[in-house]
């Protein structure tokens, strides 16, 4: 055991392995929690689509399927960008790590700013329940509904980015300082897990949201 | 001869730093545990009050002491304070943060600072629900059914909501940090089935935490979306679907009710073989009925929809499982009942409660079949049948097994004894009190009366006058263990490190422990834990 | 068990095989399948998901455990909206029997 990978490991941990094993089975754990969380939505997503069908079709038309489907290219490059991050954290290449982080995070912003773009193009079209609604169409309370889960569930996973944000960029941070080796990387891996599965999330909101009205 | 005694005292996890911040800023699991037991213990008698309150209102059939709507509040207010600020992270976080590292042999949890970290979320949630309180209440019922809570209610339904979301963190946070403890941080030669039963009921109940708990923050989100934006998620009128509520709302609250008995399992499956001298009978059988409670926990939500508008078709599959849930819970029962068969049983307090809560675990199971059967289900929902079984479940069940359990540990986590004698006779109040409080409300709910009315026809009074007397003396078996374990904290006998002969790694350490649990890493060679025989032996040889 | 650690190559083909499949779902969303669009579109979206978890996430190359977890999340979500689904899509049948 080298002495950098001792003094990496906390009094309660006998080896800074059993240390990375227990760390990685609790951040697993988290990431369960928020597999329930996300799924408490989709469930109440699916339970309305299958009573309001024509309401959730009519409103995913509303939708932007260009920014829709670039954004999804732009989240998953962000991810490539991290795992080159992991990888370069692995082989203790820290001006690659940092190289990597900053790209990641200027992308994660990209895909913040196309999103935020989207909320206004619908806000400006009267999208917004709650604020600014109007709609003529005979299923407009069905369109309604499809809106809310729209804002609840992209909201909550920007609100998710937004943290990941706010982990990577202490991370860089921490990178500048010198505190992730070949040795000791545990924190770049579990920012990498919990944004590799932000990416995820957003896998299913990009089919449940912007593909079913792209038919019409 | 004062000095003398004071260098004789070691230097334990108490008295290794002194003063309010090295309280408040400690990591030691043990310290956190402490700092638990002082909140929930305040939140338990802030809604015992309540209940007291509302139980005063149902002396008279009329109202004589608060309004109806007031009533409404009171029994609101007991209940999420109860549920969420009591009873879901009573044994966890306070027995469980204690024990759990001391009983894998682990200098700490896995997370300290997440440890500590989450009491301070606890804290903050509990404030907002409390200012939740003091801005007016709420009267929803702590079910906070839709669209009553999102459309009608004109009180801090939101505030109280972003309480509980809150509390549901630290939840969650003291929940990963067990699952990664037990299953990283365990003693060289513990392995899985030479773990004590208490580990594999907090595991179980973990599991349930990790699995439940997001659902409620969303479901509770989605309500403060409804009422703060005016949108129509669970609004019949805008194409909502309260029953959708139900469901969700459900699937968090059922396997709730598991992870406030697991852990009181965990107590009991720990009382019984140490005051029976005698190994848990079947240790993997009950092992794995922890777990299957935790599965089949799941499976049953529906059955609190059946007059819902659920679909007749699905209750009859969730009637189906929730009978189901009872075959390992009767495996639990008749595991601690075999133990105790043969034994060389002592009626020490901690005995008294484990014994009280199997009794009454029974009872409140058996009538959660009565429950779980579909036409007997429409004829008493929503009556004071409903409330007695639960409250068999959760008082009977649950607090009795904290009270058993802070009993049997208190020698550990004080040092000090307390007076036995005064003891068994507050665990006897706690009993008879309980019995006298809920079994009329059985009568009372089989004759139809329905719950959550603070008036009520007068052929009721005679039941309800029952009810409250016995509320009060439960409220006297309360106050009493509190004064005196109180006492014993500063004049009690020194315990030694193991007063009762138990087995089992904490009893290893001295009482109060060090800071770090133990001098050296505990290696563990028994084959089997609850080795009572092997303890007899050896008790003899000295 | 030593952290598991990828190579560039595998990253890459992932990050392409994600993008090929992002596409893919997009154009076939074009067409009216009825409810086949449905399920073609989630289960797109489930195997993109799979190999994030499998390969950036390197769930496929942790130990046991991690994987146990993993699914238990995904299992628990799916009991959740089973039950919950079953319960909404047998509420006629009691009626249409007596029609």
């Amino acid at each position: 055991m080298s002495e950098l990978a001792t003094l990496a490991c906390r009094e309660q941990f006998a080896t800074p392995e059993q240390q990375r094993e227990t760390a990685t089975i609790g951040m697993w754990a988290f990431l369960a929690t928020e597999i329930m969380m996300f799924g408490g939505l989709f469930t109440a997503y699916t339970v309305y689509r299958m009573s309001h069908p024509q309401g959730f079709e009519a409103g995913s038309a509303d939708m932007n399927i260009l920014l829709g489907s670039i954004n999804t290219a732009i989240l998953l490059t962000s991810s490539l960008m991290l795992a080159f991050a992991e990888h370069s954290a692995q082989a203790g290449n820290q001006r690659l790590l940092s190289f990597f982080l900053i790209a990641t995070i200027v992308i994660g912003l990209v895909f913040l700013g196309i999103k935020f773009t989207e909320y206004y193009q619908h806000f400006q079209e009267h999208k917004a329940p709650g604020l600014w609604f109007e709609d003529s169409s005979p299923h407009a309370s069905s369109i309604q509904m499809f809106f809310v889960f729209y804002f609840i569930m992209t909201g909550l996973h920007a609100v998710h980015m937004t943290v990941g944000l706010g982990i990577l960029l202490v991370l860089l941070f921490r990178t500048f300082l010198g505190t992730f080796t070949a040795h000791y990387h545990t924190p770049i891996m579990f920012g990498g897990l919990y944004w590799h599965f932000v990416d995820i999330v957003w896998i299913f909101l990009y089919a449940i949201f912007y593909l079913p009205g792209l038919h019409k | 001869m004062i000095q003398a005694a004071a260098a004789r005292i070691k230097k334990n996890y108490l008295n290794e730093k002194i003063g309010l911040l090295s309280w408040l800023l400690t990591t030691d699991h043990k310290r956190i545990a402490i700092l638990y037991t002082f909140s929930i213990t305040v939140f338990f008698f802030l809604g015992g009050f309540f209940a007291l309150m509302m139980r005063l209102e149902l002396l008279s059939p009329r109202n004589w002491l608060v309004s109806a709507g007031t009533y409404n509040k009171l029994f609101t207010m007991h209940g999420i304070i109860m549920v969420w600020f009591f009873l879901i992270p009573s044994i966890p976080s306070t027995l469980g943060n204690f024990l759990i590292p001391m009983m894998v042999g682990a200098k700490d949890v896995a997370f300290p600072k997440l440890n500590l970290v989450s009491w301070y979320i606890f804290m903050l949630g509990g404030c907002v629900t409390v200012y939740a309180l003091f801005r007016g209440g709420v009267d929803t019922g702590w079910t906070f059914y839709t669209p009553f809570s999102t459309s009608y209610s004109t009180t801090y339904v939101v505030a109280a909501a972003v309480g509980i979301f809150i509390a549901g963190f630290s939840t969650i946070l003291t929940a990963l940090n067990f699952i990664a403890t037990i299953h990283r941080m365990r003693a060289p030669g513990l392995t899985w089935f030479r773990l004590p039963m208490f580990i594999w009921s907090m595991y179980a109940n973990s599991v349930v935490l990790v699995l439940n708990t997001p659902v409620l923050a969303i479901t509770l989100l989605m309500i403060a979306v409804e009422r703060i934006a005016k949108v129509g998620i669970f609004d019949p009128t805008l194409g909502g679907d309260p029953v959708l509520f139900q469901h969700m709302f459900w699937f968090y609250s059922h396997p709730a009710v598991y992870t406030m008995v697991l852990p009181a399992m965990a107590v009991i499956s720990e009382i019984v073989p140490a005051f029976s001298r005698k190994p848990l009978f079947g240790y993997k059988a009950v092992a794995f009925s922890s777990i299957g409670i935790a599965v089949l926990g799941f499976l049953v939500w529906g059955h609190h929809m059946f007059v819902a508008g659920e679909s007749t078709y699905s209750a009859l599959v969730f009637s189906f499982l929730s009978y189901c849930v009872a075959v390992p819970s009767a495996i639990k029962v008749f595991n601690w009942t075999a133990t105790i068969h043969r034994g060389s049983v002592s009626w020490d307090t901690p005995m008294l409660y484990a014994i009280g809560f199997i009794g009454l675990f029974t009872i409140g199971g058996v009538t959660g079949l009565f429950l779980a059967a579909l036409g007997l289900d429409v004829h008493v929902h929503d009556t004071y049948f409903v409330i007695a079984h639960f409250h068999y479940i959760m008082v009977g069940g649950a607090v009795m097994a904290f009270l058993g359990g802070v009993h049997y540990w208190w020698p550990k986590i004080s040092g000090k004894m307390y007076p036995e004698g005064l003891a068994r006779l507050s665990a006897l109040i706690v009993f008879l009190g309980f019995n006298l409080t809920f079994f009329p409300q059985f009568i009372l709910g089989y004759l139809g009366m329905p719950r959550r009315y603070a008036a009520y026809p007068e052929e009721f009074q005679m039941l309800h006058v029952l009810s409250t007397a016995g509320a009060t003396i439960l409220g006297v078996g309360y106050v009493l263990p509190l004064c005196y374990l109180i006492w014993a904290w500063q004049y009690g006998k020194e315990a030694g490190p193991n007063p009762w002969r138990a087995t089992g790694l904490e009893w290893k350490s001295s009482s109060p422990p060090p800071t770090h649990n133990f001098e050296v890493t505990p290696v563990v060679t028994a084959k089997q834990p609850y080795d009572y025989e092997a303890m007899k032996e050896e008790l003899q040889l000295v | 068990m030593n952290e598991p650690t990828m190579s560039l190559k595998k990253y890459l083909l992932a990050w392409l095989g994600l993008l090929g499949l992002t596409l893919l779902t997009t154009l076939i969303a074009f067409v009216n399948l009825g409810v086949w669009s449905t399920v073609i579109q989630i289960g797109i979206a489930t195997i993109m998901a799979s190999i994030v978890a499998g390969f950036l996430m390197h769930a496929l190359y942790e130990e046991k455990i991690i994987r146990i977890i993993l699914a238990g999340g995904v299992i628990w979500f799916l009991i959740m909206i089973t039950l919950t689904l079953a319960d909404y899509a047998s509420r006629g049948w009691l009626a249409f029997s007596h029609r």
